[in-house]
């Protein structure tokens, strides 16, 4: 088996023995019925005690054949309101980019954690989107104002 | 002043890198000198200083010579430190080369610099792949009992599998070789090159070395890559950024390349890097745009756009400010009284006033025009004559076969169409540089010295051109040519140098 499913198929196997309270993780079900290994739904909660408590945000998690050398590629679907995703929903994170700190020993459980974590402390010096951006550098009020009622779309079941 | 005294005084040359045509045609230089240079008693001076003022001190390294270099300041500062020459290498690349900072952040600090360049402090123990029980790899999940495993000093260990797959990728995919991390989360430890050696293989090896060399070569501000082409050397110069206001360092790579130390392109002397940069961004802008401007258009004389007349009669309204004027005498139309749409007028003041005006901003144009052709002719004719040149070896072969003389005695031709090269590059420089340059006595010898400098170069230009069996017997009068364009390129590039070196000219723009 090749490094990539070798990889994934662990992965998957560590998730299902022990995975963070909240968090869903399992690889895209194809309409023929069988697993394709490559592309994981995920679904990210916002951490209790900040205004991102009580949502849950779906993520499409697609793996390269290079997987572990070169990083999955993560997209909010829908694309979220937050000043470090791209309008495509696709995720701006140092961990999830081949010339910054992308290292093959990264692992699913810790590339959710690392955007459970950007949610409530985004990097302004990476603006993905001018809309949440904007309205985090200039307006703080109305950015939580947006905040809260994005978490209000995404209820945790 | 002390540096610039440091590098305009430094013993002789390696090699007079302007002498290309040989030592005979510089003697004939000076054989014939005096007809030529009325009253320069300045010439003898220069020739008779090995470095001309406008030469700079440097030294072509090829690649092993760089390798020499870098190895030789490990082992110095290993020595000092008292640390293994790879550890010294990567807190050399760290420090980017500079030695006596290095030195000093790691006596003050050492623990602190050592965990900084990517280093632990523990040092002992050569690289070894070990097999361990019970391991299991964190990137491909194997757990074989026989899994070879290896871990840097920082512990993180995985399989030597993936840790060569990952070294592959960094090296052969990403280009990276001095600051290559562990592959573990958030390690920062630097891959040295001890590790390298064990773990990959010879071709990864060499690439990795190449990647290091070019590193080093980046990081040292006195060390610059030749800029041409396939070219592997690399010069080495130490003339600094803020010299480049007096001095323009024009060096000759080993593969016989001219370029300029401070900026790397091609030789622009006499023009300093910075109105060179200036000159290009304008000429980008602006050449072509402004003749035709210039040729068609009028400016409005309130808001002055550019306004380009494209039928209709002279009542002008401008369609940005509204400002109402006469197309032909510039004037308010609402001056113009009765005799509309047939301006005989001439004397009015506001007529006049925005003809003044817009004569000033023409004039500028036409000013910018004047200095920008001529520059275009001479890179022209330079292209012209490079092709020219190309035609030389075959002229060579055919003077032979037709006038029967050696090999050795039509290398006249060479050496006459290097010598145009030259000079023409410097003319070309030359009306960059004038435009920039306020006018003063200074300027007037600088113009009579690039007036000598064109004429010579358009006659030798023109001999060349004759045809083959004509050649032969204007040889004399060629390599005397040669050797008179030669010399005036010489005393123009030496008087602009001094007068740069010495602060002398005044420019119309800061920079």
């Amino acid at each position: 088996m090749s490094l990539c499913q070798n990889r994934l198929t662990e992965e998957r196997k560590q998730w299902r023995r022990d995975h963070p309270f909240g968090f869903y993780a399992k690889p895209h079900r194809t309409p023929q019925g069988t697993l394709d290994l490559k592309r994981w739904e995920c679904g990210i909660p916002g951490k209790t005690q900040t205004l991102w408590e009580g949502g849950l945000f779906k993520l499409d998690v697609t793996f390269p054949d290079e997987y572990p050398t070169k990083p999955p590629k993560c997209k909010f679907v829908p694309p979220l309101f937050h000043p470090n995703v791209y309008p495509s929903g696709t995720v701006c994170l140092s961990i999830l980019n081949e010339e910054e700190a992308w290292k093959p020993a990264i692992t699913i459980k810790q590339i959710l954690l690392g955007i459970q974590d950007l949610l409530d402390d985004p990097n302004p010096e990476s603006p993905a989107q001018a809309e949440a951006y904007n309205l985090f550098k200039k307006d703080r009020p109305a950015y939580e104002k947006r905040v809260r009622q994005v978490v209000r779309e995404n209820p945790a079941l | 002043m002390e540096s610039d005294e440091d590098f305009m005084s430094v013993g002789s040359s390696p090699d007079d890198f302007l002498d290309t045509q040989g030592s005979d045609v510089e003697s004939l230089g000076e054989d014939f000198g005096d007809d030529f240079d009325g009253g320069f008693s300045k010439d003898k001076d220069i020739i008779a200083t090995k470095r001309k003022p406008y030469e700079v001190e440097f030294n072509v390294l090829s690649p092993g010579d760089i390798d020499r270099q870098q190895n030789l300041q490990i082992n110095e500062v290993s020595s000092i430190l008292g640390l293994p020459p790879e550890s010294s290498a990567i807190l050399l690349r760290y420090g980017r080369w500079n030695r006596e900072k290095l030195i000093e952040s790691y006596m003050d600090h050492p623990e602190k610099t050592l965990e900084e360049a990517g280093l632990g402090t523990n040092f002992e123990g050569t690289p070894k792949t070990e097999v361990i029980p019970g391991f299991v790899c964190d990137i491909c999940c194997e757990d074989g009992d026989d899994l070879e495993t290896y871990a840097m000093r920082c512990g993180h260990r995985f399989c030597v599998d993936c840790y060569r797959h990952y070294l592959r990728q960094k090296i052969r995919g990403e280009g990276e070789a001095a600051r290559i991390e562990c592959p573990g989360d958030a390690c920062n430890m630097i891959v040295d090159s001890k590790t390298l050696g064990l773990l990959v293989t010879d071709d990864l090896k060499e690439r990795y070395h190449a990647l290091l060399t070019r590193t080093y070569v980046d990081d040292k501000d006195n060390l610059k890559w030749c800029p041409a082409p396939n070219c592997e050397y690399a010069v080495d110069c130490p003339i600094k950024q803020r010299d480049l206001r007096r001095i323009v360092p024009t060096v000759q790579c080993d593969c016989k390349h001219y370029f300029c130390f401070g900026c790397t392109l091609n030789d622009h002397q006499p023009a300093p890097c910075m109105l060179v940069k200036m000159w290009l961004k304008k000429c980008e802008d602006d050449s072509e745009t402004a003749n035709w401007i210039s040729a068609n258009t009028k400016e409005c004389p309130r808001c002055h756009s550019t306004i380009e007349k494209n039928g209709g009669c002279n009542h002008m309204t401008c369609r940005k400010c509204k400002h109402e004027f006469c197309w032909m005498c510039m004037g308010l139309w609402s001056e113009h009284g009765t005799s509309w749409y047939n301006c005989n007028r001439f004397e009015e003041k506001s007529g006049s006033e925005a003809r003044t005006a817009q004569a000033r901003s023409r004039a500028s144009l036409e000013r910018y025009l004047h200095y920008y052709n001529r520059y275009a002719n001479h890179e022209q004719s330079a292209k012209l004559d490079k092709d020219l040149y190309l035609k030389t070896e075959k002229k060579m072969t055919s003077l032979q076969s037709q006038s029967g003389l050696s090999w050795i005695e039509v290398q006249f031709l060479d050496t006459a169409s290097q010598a145009l090269q030259q000079c023409r590059q410097t003319l070309k420089w030359t009306y960059a540089f004038a435009y920039y340059l306020s006018r003063n006595n200074l300027t007037e010898i600088f113009e009579d010295n690039q007036k000598d400098l064109e004429m010579a170069v358009e006659s030798l230009s023109e001999m060349f051109e004759k045809p083959v069996p004509e050649l032969a017997n204007l040889k004399v009068d060629i390599l005397d040519k040669t050797a008179y364009c030669n010399k005036r390129r010489v005393i123009l590039l030496s008087d602009t140098a001094e007068n740069l070196k010495n602060g002398e000219w005044t420019f119309n723009v800061d920079w």
